[in-house]
């Protein structure tokens, strides 16, 4: 029920984004009967609800919804399971109980400091972005340099316009979506600018969101300097060599009053580091076992804040398995520890889960380092499966069967990505 | 009327091939750069009537927040986006709404283009 926090719970989900409302879906079928998630916000849905644009639910609703319409929809079916929703609510920390139940202490609003006991506990608070000073940007410190994702709640949700003239660095999608948002509002985006020889975000917004408005994409070029007193007035930028520094002999000047800031995503663990959660120094998120528990028994995560997904649908894919196998611990069920350690291997940024056990089916979420095609997996040395083609910009999604891990012998299981490295032929301007 | 050649990127999946096309008016002569049938279908779409989906926001009173997100039902043509998105500009919404409810019944004129809500919103204040 919305806004209902009282007795003991199952399992308590933090944060009612995707994740946090699929986890608590999952835990409820699985059989917990008191379910509650928690969120900051004054309405739950998370980052869906300033993402207004189509492109959600293909896989899970076979139909291609906007954001905010998948996140109704999983409200709605939360609410029909008569799991508790709570918003304007803080998850502060938790401590444990001798019986190993957590007392999970909650700062809502109007009701003051809360704790809700429960036998598990779902981690969901997804990620937030990186801004200026993760890539240290040279020059003064005025205003209008600001993260796509901010832009975009300042537009599509607040009716506020962060400036006329806009220039993007990097070419994440998000940044390629607001770069159409912001044409469509009467802005002018002067530019794209992505450090790397290919862009971050998928083919299908570079065309779409760039291309059809004239937008042009420079890649391998970076921002070397912010200049402008109160407000942005310009910014220097510069091509980049092989080693990524910039070549300031071939540097220029664009005039603007924006600089939106598309640089990547970091899961938001503060609390996970406060409860003491075990960390992955790639992915910055939960070291996680195949059902999805970090290393402290009964707390367990999904979505953003294990590992950055492009896609809604993995993460709300995701997030029920957490939120089953949080559901079946609370009522009791006990599955052995899992035996076999994933070391990512050739070309292999990272992979979750960290561990796997034998005798089930396992999803393994990877990513690339560097763009292959044609590609292919390689699983110890049994397994090899074609992929086409991969990109950093799209998470693999890869499905281990029961038998292939009865056929390995020994602890670790190293997964390399093999290939042709793959040009960058998307470049900005038609050729 | 004589061959033209244009250049495409194939977006019906991640890998992105370039296309080049040869075409007279509306008919393709030659397609060049697709590695499989889907970049031939997309690029009779691009070449014949590109469309794109479209959503945007519009001012809405009474509720929580300013904006109402809103999409047309169905991709409207490439080259009216800016049109479409004037007309619905000038909507102005009034709390309470419900996803789904149609604001525009033929956007562009075009009958069953419709332009929806995409999110409830319920009303607050007087
Ligand atoms: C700016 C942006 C744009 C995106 N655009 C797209 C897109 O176009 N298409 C797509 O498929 N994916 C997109 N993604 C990714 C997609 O939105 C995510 O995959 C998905 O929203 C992640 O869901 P989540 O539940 O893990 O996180 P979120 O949606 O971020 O939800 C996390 C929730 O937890 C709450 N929270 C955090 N900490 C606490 C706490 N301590 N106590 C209480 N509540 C807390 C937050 O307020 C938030 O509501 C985007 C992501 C971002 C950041
Ligand atoms: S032509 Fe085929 S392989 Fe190439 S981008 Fe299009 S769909 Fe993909």
């Amino acid at each position: 029920m919305l806004g209902r926090m009282e007795g003991d719970y199952d399992v308590v989900v933090v944060g009612g984004g995707p994740a946090g409302l699929a986890a608590a879906i999952g835990a409820r079928d699985a059989g917990a009967a008191r379910v509650l998630v928690v969120d900051r916000e004054d309405e739950a849905g998370g980052i869906l609800l300033q993402c207004i644009h189509a492109g959600f639910g293909l896989h899970y609703f076979q139909e291609e919804l906007t954001g905010p319409e998948y996140a109704e929809r999983f409200v709605a079916r939360a609410l029909d399971r008569d799991i508790d929703v709570v918003c304007s609510a803080y998850v502060s920390g938790a401590g444990l109980d001798s019986d190993g139940t957590r007392r999970v202490r909650v700062m809502r609003e109007g009701h003051g400091i809360r704790t809700a006991r429960s036998r598990a506990m779902v981690l969901a608070m997804g990620c937030r972005e990186r801004t200026r000073g993760a890539v240290h940007i040279p020059g003064t410190r005025p205003a209008g340099v600001l993260t796509a994702g901010l832009a975009q709640r300042f537009v599509n949700v607040m009716g506020l316009l962060p400036g006329r003239r806009v220039a993007i660095l990097g070419s994440g999608d998000i940044g390629l979506i607001m770069a159409r948002r912001l044409t469509l509002e009467g802005c002018e985006v002067v530019g794209v600018f992505e450090l790397m020889p290919f862009s971050n975000g998928l083919t299908r917004n570079v065309v779409q969101c760039l291309r059809d408005f004239g937008i042009p994409l420079h890649l391998s070029t970076t921002v070397v300097e912010i200049h402008g007193r109160d407000r942005v007035e310009k910014i220097t930028v510069a091509p980049v060599g092989a080693d990524l520094a910039p070549d300031l002999a071939r540097r220029w000047q664009v005039p603007c009053d924006t600089l939106l800031l598309s640089i990547g995503l970091v899961p938001e663990n503060e609390l996970s580091q406060a409860l003491g959660v075990e960390l992955d120094v790639v992915t910055q998120g939960p070291r996680v076992s195949s059902t999805l528990e970090t290393s402290l028994p009964g707390v367990f995560a999904c979505g953003n804040v294990l590992h950055v997904h492009d896609l809604c649908d993995y993460v709300t894919e995701e997030a029920l398995l957490a939120g089953r196998f949080a559901g079946e611990l609370a009522g009791g069920v006990k599955r052995p520890r899992d035996n076999i350690r994933v070391v990512p291997g050739d070309n292999v940024r990272y992979c979750v889960p960290h561990t796997l056990a034998p005798g089930r089916e396992h999803t393994v979420y990877l990513r690339c380092q560097r763009p292959l095609r044609p590609a292919a997996i390689r699983v110890g040395d049994l397994v090899r499966r074609k992929l086409g083609f991969v990109t950093p910009a799209e998470m693999i999604t890869f499905r281990i069967k029961p038998d292939v891990l009865d056929r390995f012998h020994g602890e670790a299981r190293r997964i390399d990505l093999l290939g042709e490295p793959a040009g960058a032929h998307l470049a900005g301007a038609e050729p | 009327m004589s061959p033209v050649t244009t250049t495409l990127t194939c977006i019906a999946c991640p890998i992105g091939c370039a296309l080049r096309l040869t075409h007279e008016g509306r008919d393709i002569v030659e397609l060049a750069g697709a590695t499989c049938d889907r970049g031939a279908k997309y690029a009779a779409e691009e070449l014949v009537d590109p469309r794109r989906q479209l959503s945007t926001t519009v001012a809405v009173e009474g509720a929580r927040v300013r904006r109402l997100p809103v999409k047309a039902t169905r991709p409207v043509p490439r080259d009216r986006v800016l049109e479409a998105v004037a007309r619905i500009h000038r909507l102005r919404v009034r709390a309470p709404v419900r996803s789904g409810q149609v604001l525009v019944e033929d956007l562009l004129g075009e009958p069953g283009l419709a332009v929806v809500a995409t999110r409830s919103l319920g009303r607050v204040g007087p």
